[in-house]
């Protein structure tokens, strides 16, 4: 809301400064969001008085003035064709910016000098006007800033009215405020209506068909009206409030708007047809032309204001053309009505009209007001165009305003406030704020309750948002000044029962990123939407699962149309930035949610928390002394396998997720290949693998592309309640064995562990993989495995370690194809 | 030669050896020549049974003394050696080459000043809680008294996965669900949580982050809440901010309040040491921070609780508090991932 301080003040006479009262309202509640001045670059122009006019020696089109400036007299040329001598004129001198750009210069015009320039209004910012010159009262004086003769809205506040407050969407809305702040007096515009001519309130027959709708509807008619321009304060003021002029009757309308927020609609009457005005909703397939000129297709919901054969107007939010104001249009139906917030709302979003009426109809309109505004903006009509006021109100208000009578207890607001009040406070607050205040006899159990004063509160008709104790409490406190409550802590009183509950997902998801963090990992955050063309993209054709995706019913855009279902898309996108900021080694992780669809879950979504880990390029971001090489399969196993062994999680089993039946491979990540699925005692808790070449092209890889995501739900299920048991230390030394297997590629190192696992040597007590070679031209690999022999008792020997080696030697060979 | 003779030839033998000898490994091999199994001494001390036995004592003893006195003469001479090599050795020492770490991790800002936030609010016993991020309409709006077609639902423009399903536009829905599944007072909770809203410019991105506060107990004021967070706000930006009150509009919250802290930029002058207009606070000397008020009775009746209840309720926005602690100018820096950004946070 533009609130212009001259204006206010037309209303209240504050006498602090634009910045202090912005101030003052910031702390009641009606935030200054800007302060501007949007006459400042008038300030150097000043009236000129045009002392002589002659035609230029050498050019008809031009005149050479010499105008008084008040400590000049200066020599200006103008191309002006109304400029004459006698008249009052805004002056810009020599140097002076004008306010639509360019300086003035110096300068010569076919030969004459000339030192300043006379300006239209269309060249001083006042309006589109430039036909001519601006031509000034007689009486303003001469050399005077031009802000300051035509006494402009020089400083104009922006207020940010919360949607609570559409009472304060006017200049009179504010300057109650202020009044109730300051305790300055409110006055309020005297009335200069006369009318005449015989009563019109026959002429019209007004209806509403559903008081719902429009529970008043008020109109008066002036007649022998000429469209004409407005007064040049009106259109000032106006254009300092971001309001474009239009005409005099229009601009009245939004005069009134702007000032006492009442939206007002005038139709021109000779296109009232049938002498009637309904309201009601509008027909099945019925459509208006508004006056923006576009065909409306209307909704039973929408407010139609209608005369006797056809829809004129949609009520509320903009009228209709057929019934426009025009230049040839001189009687004049003024329209003053409150229609349902609701309605309005439902109709101005829809229609995507969000005229400044239909905003303020949203939020609430004065019923109680309506008729001051009525009679304000039909005087000011009349007067501005040359007509008269006909005699008579044609008037119905179905649906009367009442005000809620509210009970508030001074007990309660003190315990909520946390605070004490003086006793005459709370009355002299809500008096202030227009209330009718009434203290009330204390309850028979007063004293039970410990309620010392209790008042029954009636608010007044443009306080909507009043109709609670708390709401009161509130206004009490904003007067009060929620600044001045001091602070007290409070005891937080913590239910035992909640003591020893297992630790929060929140918690767990924080340690695992830190653990990630240890790990040598980024963490980024990607934004929960992608596309539904990048998913299709990584999935291919037959991995998609489309069905299962939650799509954005209204998305910002194409690229954000879907909730992710897997991590990757954010990862593989964050990769990308950093390849083309020339990273050369990238490891991510990404702690996040992903979305499916699923019909059972109160929200229609299952979320599941994931874990994501992107590996690409070098091992080492540094190159000396870290080994050189690019990260692989077994950089990416290893951190897995380290999570799990850092959350006591137990042993998870990496399964070429290519061997399982393709009704299983269809639920994994299709842009993984070779795609490994993690398991954990046959539960699958995620994946990980290479991305698909052709998938990380699109992201600029050149090199593998290394992922893996597991559900954290599943991890966090997996966890073991308390510390793992501790293992005595073995006494007798252990005995080595090494074992090569030469292995066909078939043959994975994890089946010949688990051979070994399965023949319960007795003294074995581990085996592991300690070299792996793949010879040069052949299909075999050899695998070395150590092999640790101990006694529990005593040291063993090395012939009965030795004869088990070979005993595991030829079972491996005879249940494997391997030689040893 | 006489054993006795023998054995008082060996120092000088060793000393003259010692001399010669270029390296450790000489020292190592003139050890075992005298004092090794088959060493001189050894030897000598084989041919003891010759002598007489009167005279044996007094043998054993001037060989031990030459025993230990020959182990002394090595043990110097092999210290000479081992320092002199540790010397050669430390000579070429560099200790300005990199070392070798391991890959350095960092955690993302965001991530950083949650946990800050939830830390604080843990020590005062307020428990962590998460819920879900899409939304249904009651959790988001009805329950927190912002009804259908309602203009307060224009503060928030709603991203819809469908009629009455929305991507959840704060994390007050917490205070509902928590509300709801706690089932009476009291209750302390901090919600830290993703948030969306269908908007997109330079200081607003479509995804971001809220943190949710809620308190509700016996007799809570609006004086509790004044104390908690300032409290709070001086914690997270330091003991010397200031902080300021002011009415506001929030449904769910009755009063409502906006919290200001004073700029850190320029502690609160609106001006920079020279004169400069102030960038961050815009000259005003004061930064909202965060969003605040008493619970609504609205919210109460909703999840059917007592109206004659009190609580707090704040919520405030995770990015825009990095930015201030972090001077981080660009909003959009916090969802590019750039790893030159992120490396900064470890």
């Amino acid at each position: 809301m533009l609130l212009s301080l001259s204006w206010l003040r037309e209303f209240v006479p504050y006498e602090g400064t634009a910045a202090e009262l912005g101030q003052a309202l910031t702390m009641i509640g009606l935030e200054m969001d800007g302060l501007f001045r949007p006459y400042e670059r008038l300030r150097p122009i000043v009236v000129g008085h045009v002392l002589e006019c002659a035609r230029h020696p050498e050019a008809d089109n031009l005149s050479v003035c010499r105008v008084d400036v008040g400590d000049d007299v200066l020599d200006i040329v103008c191309g002006a064709p109304n400029v004459g001598t006698g008249q009052k004129v805004a002056v810009v001198k020599v140097g002076v910016a004008l306010p639509t750009g360019g300086i003035v210069k110096k300068a010569k015009l076919r030969g004459v000098p000339s030192n300043g320039m006379l300006c239209s209004e269309y060249e001083l910012g006042l309006s589109d006007e430039h036909d001519g010159i601006l031509l000034l009262e007689g009486t303003l004086p001469v050399g005077a800033s031009l802000p300051d003769a035509l006494a402009l809205d020089d400083e104009v506040l922006d207020i940010a009215v919360t949607p609570n407050r559409g009472d304060c969407l006017s200049v009179l809305g504010l300057a109650r405020e202020v009044a109730a702040m300051t305790g300055l007096p409110l006055t309020m515009p005297a009335l200069r209506m006369v009318e005449s001519g015989p009563d019109c309130s026959k002429d019209i027959r007004l209806e509403i068909a559903d008081p719902n709708l429009c529970s008043l509807y008020h109109g008066r008619i002036i007649e022998g009206a000429s469209t004409r321009k407005s007064p040049a304060r009106l259109r000032y003021r106006l254009n300092a409030v971001g309001l474009r002029a239009v005409s005099n009757l229009v601009d009245v309308t939004n005069y009134i708007l702007m000032e006492l927020g009442q939206p007002l609609h005038a139709f021109d009457l000779d296109e009232v047809r049938g002498g009637s005005i309904i309201v009601r909703g509008a027909e099945q397939g019925e459509t208006l032309v508004t006056l923006d000129g576009q065909r409306r297709a209307l909704l039973p919901s929408d407010i139609t204001i209608r005369d006797a054969e056809r829809v004129i107007g949609l009520g509320g939010v903009m009228g209709g053309l057929n019934s426009e104001i025009t230049e040839k249009s001189s009687r004049v139906f003024l329209e003053c009505a409150v229609f349902n917030p609701l309605a309005i709302r439902k109709t101005a979003r829809r229609l995507s009209l969000h005229s400044e009426a239909a905003y303020r109809f949203e939020r609430g309109v004065d019923q109680t007001g309506a008729g001051y505004a009525l009679e304000r903006a039909a005087a000011m009509m009349a007067e501005f165009s040359g007509g008269y006021v006909r005699t008579g109100l044609p008037k119905v208000e179905p649906l009367p305003w009442t005000s809620p009578t509210v009970r508030l207890r001074r007990r309660r607001a003190e315990s909520l406030l946390g605070i004490t009040l003086e006793k005459g406070f709370y009355e002299e607050t809500l008096s202030r704020l227009y209330c009718k205040v009434r203290e009330v006899a204390l309850p028979a159990d007063a004293e039970q309750t410990g309620s010392d004063q209790e008042w029954d509160v009636v608010p007044p008709g443009y306080r909507r948002d009043l109709t609670r104790e708390a709401d009161l409490i509130e206004e009490v406190a904003r007067l009060y000044g929620v600044d001045r409550v001091p602070p007290s802590l409070p005891k937080v009183s913590r239910l035992l029962e909640r003591v020893g509950e297992p630790e929060s997902r929140h918690v767990f998801l924080g340690r695992i990123k830190r653990w990630a963090q240890g790990a040598g990992l980024h963490e980024v955050i990607n934004y929960s939407f992608v596309s539904h063309r990048e998913l299709d993209h990584l999935a291919g054709e037959d991995g998609a699962r489309t069905n299962e995706r939650i799509s954005i019913m209204n998305p910002l855009n194409d690229d954000m149309n879907v909730l992710r279902t897997d991590l990757a898309p954010g990862l593989l996108r964050s990769l990308s930035n950093n390849l083309t900021q020339g990273a050369n080694s990238v490891g991510l992780f990404e702690v996040a949610t992903v979305f499916a669809s699923e019909l059972a879950s109160e929200t229609t979504v299952r979320e599941v928390p994931r874990l994501g880990i992107l590996l690409y390029g070098a091992r080492f971001e540094q190159a000396w002394p870290q080994s050189a090489g690019d990260m692989d399969y077994l950089d990416l196993k290893g951190l897995l396998e380290h999570l799990f062994s850092s959350f006591t999680l137990p042993e998870a089993d990496f399964i070429l997720a290519d061997n399982v039946g393709p009704s299983v491979k269809k639920c994994f990540p299709a842009w993984l290949s070779p795609c490994v699925r993690v398991d954990v005692r046959g539960d699958c808790v995620g994946w990980a693998g290479r991305v698909r070449p052709t998938a990380a092209e699109s992201y600029h890889a050149k090199k593998a592309v290394w992922m893996a995501e597991l559900d954290l739900d599943r991890v966090l299920s997996l966890r073991r309640d308390g510390a793992g048991g501790f293992v005595r230390l073995p006494v007798f030394p252990p005995v080595r064995r090494d074992m090569t297997c030469i292995a066909g590629p078939t043959i994975t190192a994890g089946m010949i562990v688990e051979e070994i696992r399965k023949l319960r040597s007795p003294l074995l007590v581990s085996s592991h993989l300690i070299d792996y070679f793949e010879p040069d031209g052949r299909e075999e690999r050899n695998l070395t495995f150590r092999l640790i022999f101990r006694h529990a008792e005593r040291t063993l020997r090395d012939e009965e370690v030795d004869k088990q080696r070979d005993a595991i030697a030829a079972s491996l060979q005879k249940s494997l194809p391997v030689q040893i | 030669m006489g054993i006795i003779a023998g054995l008082e030839r060996l120092e000088p033998e060793l000393q003259s050896g010692l001399e010669q000898a270029s390296s450790l490994s000489q020292v190592d091999d003139l050890y075992t020549a005298f004092l090794g199994r088959k060493g001189a001494l050894a030897q000598l001390m084989g041919h003891l049974p010759e002598l007489p036995a009167e005279e044996r004592p007094a043998f054993g003893k001037a060989a031990n003394a030459v025993k230990e006195r020959l182990a002394e003469l090595l043990e110097a001479r092999r210290q000479f050696f081992l320092s002199e090599s540790e010397l050669a050795e430390f000579a070429r020492f560099d200790p300005t080459l990199p070392g070798r770490s391991p890959r350095q991790g960092s955690l993302h800002p965001v991530t950083l000043v949650m946990d800050e936030i939830c830390r604080v609010f843990t020590s005062l016993g307020f428990d962590t809680v998460s819920g879900p991020e899409v939304e249904t309409d009651f959790y988001n709006f009805e329950a927190l008294n912002l009804p259908k077609d309602h203009p307060a639902r224009d503060m928030q423009d709603t991203l819809y996965v469908s009629d009455g399903v929305v991507m959840r536009t704060h994390t007050s829905p917490m205070q509902v669900r928590t509300m709801l599944e706690r089932k009476k007072p009291p209750l302390a909770i901090i919600a830290p949580g993703k948030v969306y809203r269908r908007d997109s410019d330079l200081t607003h991105t479509p995804m971001f982050h809220q943190i949710e506060g809620l308190l509700v107990d016996q007799g809570i004021s609006l004086s509790h809440l004044r104390g908690t967070l300032t409290m709070f706000l001086r914690e997270l930006f330091g003991k010397s901010v200031n902080v300021r009150f002011r009415p506001s509009f929030f449904p769910f919250t009755e009063p409502s309040i906006e919290v200001d802290i004073s700029c850190i930029l320029c502690g609160g002058e609106g001006y920079r040491s020279k004169g400069e207009p102030c960038r961050v606070c815009k000259t005003t000397g004061w930064l909202e921070i965060l969003g605040s008020g008493m619970v609504d009775p609205a919210v109460f009746k909703a999840v059917g609780y007592d109206e004659a209840c009190a609580g707090f309720a704040f919520g405030l926005g995770v990015e825009r508090v990095a930015m201030l602690k972090y001077g981080i100018d660009d909003l959009r820096m916090f969802f590019e991932n750039d790893l030159r950004f992120l490396g900064q946070f470890t």
